[in-house]
């Protein structure tokens, strides 16, 4: 046989009971698949692993990578990248574009009420009970005010399609999102490695992310800044995420710095340059609230800056995000967003939720205990995929166990339904197979709502997983959004 | 640019430039030996006084029966040595990591693919097998990351933070390298053997035996293999050389300065540049080659230290009796001690073989 066409066999499969992103039931390639199908058949299957090895490369040798702990090899880890893309149609990101942005907006003027007034909680509309009781809410800061009223400037939403092929929001990242630098790196690495996939494809740029998002961080300085300083604060070397954070300040211009680097005088915070020190007036911070400033939160944080929250009080320094936003996108509070969006914006969501049981309420949490087998149950303060239950592929030990953690602490646990994850075809040794996805967009949140027009599709690399973290083996794909205009048609 | 990124920039380059300078070392060493037939003790008359160069760390590591072999992987591949090449291409890296926002792209992905080739199990069987392809590979990995650096950045402070560590290191490497191989060819000047083999090997270790030929013609005079190394003004290993290269890179980053402090670094610089500008390789000789070296490893050292305190750690100098009012207690004390004997020149440092290890933040 010769090398150059594939074995069509390989290049479908059936979908099963599953939305699949590029087939229909009948095997065939969704319209604006059909390019990319047809590629991917032009090709033999040495050349398809001859270009994943040379992604796989490129990763390593731009150090795109996160560390292991006890590999004495000193060698760092890729996130998996699979090449076969994921395509967005126009009218599909149309609606995600506007549904996260009318998110990210009343989110913001919840916390700002939170933080404020508390309207909501005052009129019976959210128990107080549940929105201040959560881990994520930070009383001393209640009246402070945020540069232009802006808490989350940077947000990254998951979003899920299930069997009918509906995106819903899973979960909103408003503190210290990541990923995005995956997003572009993504891009990027297909591009070399990979060029010819995008002809036929109009598929939207996601390089403008950096600019956008110093843009946001110039808008939020103290007014008293005429030429703002902005930096970027990483937790260090060690942090899983620290690629991205070096990834951004470069992109970007500006400082990476540690805590070690900032000092505060008078209210003032400052970095120790080689001409002394410089006065900083923002800072993108990517470490968690409590290891900001161990004379507010945690003493023992070595991350943070003594001082810093004085000088953020008093409106000497903006951080990106702002401190606090935690308790809008806890677990808890997740399962009141299209009640927060009717609230303060008089809109319907645009984007649905995920139904969502609390065990705090009893009928929920009848039925939780009742149906545990056929729920998700995660943790509410938990995040990258810890802490989590998922009751279809737990044994009854796990379920029983999960029983009386939830009677014992209700409010600690959210359950929804175990959702049919959409599936996309991934290259497998020699044939495509489907795995479950999501998709992370990037919100902006500065003068204006910025969507950046991709988004981090992660992958659950093990077949049936449902599971798409990085800390738990997820990987990810290139995610294109076509632009306007694209027909999808076979020859577009 | 931030204390912490400068000190990462000024450590990533000392180390880049010692890893050029060891693979060399090895490299020539490995040369000499094939010269010297099977006669020799090869161990003990090549490869053991390398060890010397890294200080007591290195020689309890390897004492007793070592082998060519031995010394060859510890000073290679030996992890736990941290001057080994691996070792300093490890370093390199883990600087260069941490400052990845403030070097080039392409500096990165040059110094990580380095590293990353240096990183696979197969490493010892590699080098043994082809020794002179291994170094060179490593060598010239090294050098087109310098070359990188001056084509890719913007030759900003940054860039004379880079200058500055590399010609520091290079300075100091010369001068301990020179210590080292002079002190062992007095050793066994009487042993029968010529020695202008060993002096060419000088020579080669920094890289300078075709220059030298083009200044000299290639007759081995150790006067004149001194001179080069010592004094040549434009050949950019020579000791000279290296230091007036570090002066301007650190003029470079003083004159960006807004706020103008004691100078303490340029002034320490610029006396130890001045020595070398004005001696004669004579003058050198008759003081005595040896003490005139460590004299100025010492000096190279009091420059790396002053620049540390004021560009890498932010010390200021206020809060010190600096200047005029430490030249007022001075005078004070003396007259009170009626002795004059106040302020001698302090001793040099005990471990003068050791290379300079990075200090703690």
């Amino acid at each position: 046989m010769m090398a150059e066409r594939q074995n069509m066999a390989a290049l479908s499969y059936d979908v099963g009971p599953f939305w699949d992103e590029m087939f229909e039931g009948d095997r065939a390639p969704r319209p604006h698949y059909a390019t990319l199908a047809s590629k991917l058949a032009s090709l033999s299957e040495a050349e398809v692993a001859r270009r994943q090895a040379a992604a796989d490369r490129s990763f390593m040798g731009r150090g795109i990578t996160f560390a292991v702990a006890d590999d004495p090899s000193g060698i760092e880890k890729i996130l998996p990248f699979d090449l076969i893309p994921r395509l967005i149609l126009p009218d599909e990101w149309r609606t995600i574009e506007r549904g996260l942005a009318q998110r990210v907006r009343a989110l913001n003027l919840f916390l700002h009420d939170v933080y404020h007034d508390q309207h909501i909680l005052a009129d019976g509309t959210l128990d107080p009970e549940l929105v201040l009781g959560s881990r994520g809410y930070q009383r001393e800061f209640q009246g402070v005010d945020p540069p232009l009223g802006i808490y989350t400037h940077v947000v990254g939403s998951d979003l899920v399609r299930d069997a009918g092929g509906d995106f819903y929001v899973l979960e909103d990242n408003l503190r210290t999102p990541s990923g995005v630098s995956y997003l572009i790196e993504n891009r990027r690495v297909l591009k070399r490695t990979w060029p010819q996939l995008f002809d036929g494809y109009d598929v939207r740029p996601v390089e403008g992310y950096p600019q956008a998002l110093l843009e946001v961080l110039q808008a939020v300085a103290p007014p008293m800044a005429d030429d703002p300083v902005v930096v970027l604060l990483t937790p260090g070397i060690y942090n899983s995420a620290f690629f991205e954070h070096a990834f951004l300040a470069r992109s970007m211009g500006i400082e990476m710095v540690q805590g070690s680097d900032l000092f505060v005088d008078d209210g003032t915070v400052f970095m120790h340059t080689t001409h002394g020190r410089e006065r900083v007036d923002v800072i993108y911070r990517r470490i968690d609230d409590e290891y900001l400033d161990p004379l507010t939160f945690r003493s023992d944080s070595i991350l943070g800056v003594a001082g810093l929250m004085a000088a953020y009080r008093l409106g000497r320094v903006a951080l990106a995000n702002g401190v606090g936003t935690g308790v809008a996108d806890d677990k808890a509070t997740y399962s009141y967003v299209p009640t927060i969006i009717r609230y303060y914006l008089d809109e319907d969501p645009i984007l649905p939720n995920v139904p969502t049981y609390l065990p705090t309420n009893p009928d929920d949490l009848a039925y939780v205990l009742d149906h545990i087998g056929e729920l998700v149950v995660k943790a509410v303060n938990a995040s990258g995929g810890y802490g989590m239950l998922i009751g279809p592929h737990s044994t009854r030990a796990q379920l029983d166990d999960f029983r009386g953690r939830i009677r014992a602490r209700p409010r600690d646990f959210i359950a929804q339904p175990t959702l049919a994850l959409s599936r996309h075809p991934c290259w497998v040794t020699d044939h495509l197979e489907g795995r479950h996805v999501d998709l992370r967009p990037f919100v902006l949140f500065g003068s204006d709502v910025h969507v950046t027009p991709g988004g981090l599709t992660r992958v659950a690399i093990r077949s049936g997983s449902l599971v798409v973290n990085s800390s738990q083996g997820g990987g990810s794909k290139d995610t294109w959004v076509l632009a306007e205009g694209h027909r999808a048609t076979a020859d577009a | 640019m931030l204390c912490r990124s400068a000190d990462e920039i000024f450590w990533m380059s000392r180390y880049v430039e010692r890893a050029i300078a060891v693979g060399r070392l090895i490299e020539v060493t490995w040369h000499l030996e094939l010269d010297a037939g099977d006669l020799v003790d090869s161990g003990a008359r090549f490869w053991m006084p390398l060890l010397g160069l890294e200080g007591d760390g290195g020689h309890a590591h390897t004492e007793g029966q070592s082998t060519p072999g031995d010394v060859r992987r510890h000073l290679s591949l030996d992890r736990g040595n941290p001057s080994s090449l691996v070792s300093c291409i490890g370093q390199a890296r883990a600087s260069a990591q941490r400052v990845r926002e403030s070097i080039s792209t392409e500096m990165w992905e040059q110094i990580n693919e380095l590293y990353l080739s240096l990183a696979h199990s197969e490493l010892g069987a590699e080098m043994e097998r082809d020794p002179y392809l291994f170094f060179r590979r490593v060598r010239e990995g090294a050098q087109f990351f310098q070359g990188l650096a001056d084509g890719t950045m913007a030759h900003d402070e940054a860039w004379d933070f880079i200058c500055l560590g590399t010609y520091l290191e290079r300075a100091d490497n010369v001068a301990r390298l020179l210590d080292l191989q002079t002190h062992l060819l007095t050793a066994e000047s009487d042993d029968g053997n010529d020695p202008s083999v060993r002096w060419l090997a000088v020579l080669r270790s920094c890289g300078a035996a075709e220059p030298y030929a083009r200044y000299y013609s290639l007759r081995i005079d150790p006067a004149r293999v001194i001179e080069f190394l010592l004094l040549n003004p434009v050949f950019p290993q020579s000791l000279r050389f290296s230091l007036v290269a570090a002066r301007n890179a650190l003029a470079g980053i003083e004159a960006g300065r807004h706020i103008r402090g004691e100078r303490s670094a340029e002034r320490l610089m610029g006396r130890v540049c001045g020595r070398l500008e004005n001696a004669a390789v004579d003058e050198v000789l008759d003081e005595g080659l040896h003490t005139f070296l460590l004299d100025t490893r010492a000096r190279i050292g009091q420059v790396a230290d002053q620049v540390t305190r004021t560009y890498l750690r932010d010390e200021p100098d206020s809060g010190k009796l600096v200047g005029v009012a430490r030249a007022t207690m001075i005078m004070a004390a003396q007259q009170q001690q009626q002795t004059g004997r106040a302020g001698a020149y302090p001793p040099p440092p005990a471990n003068h073989g050791a290379v300079a290890g990075r200090p703690a933040r």
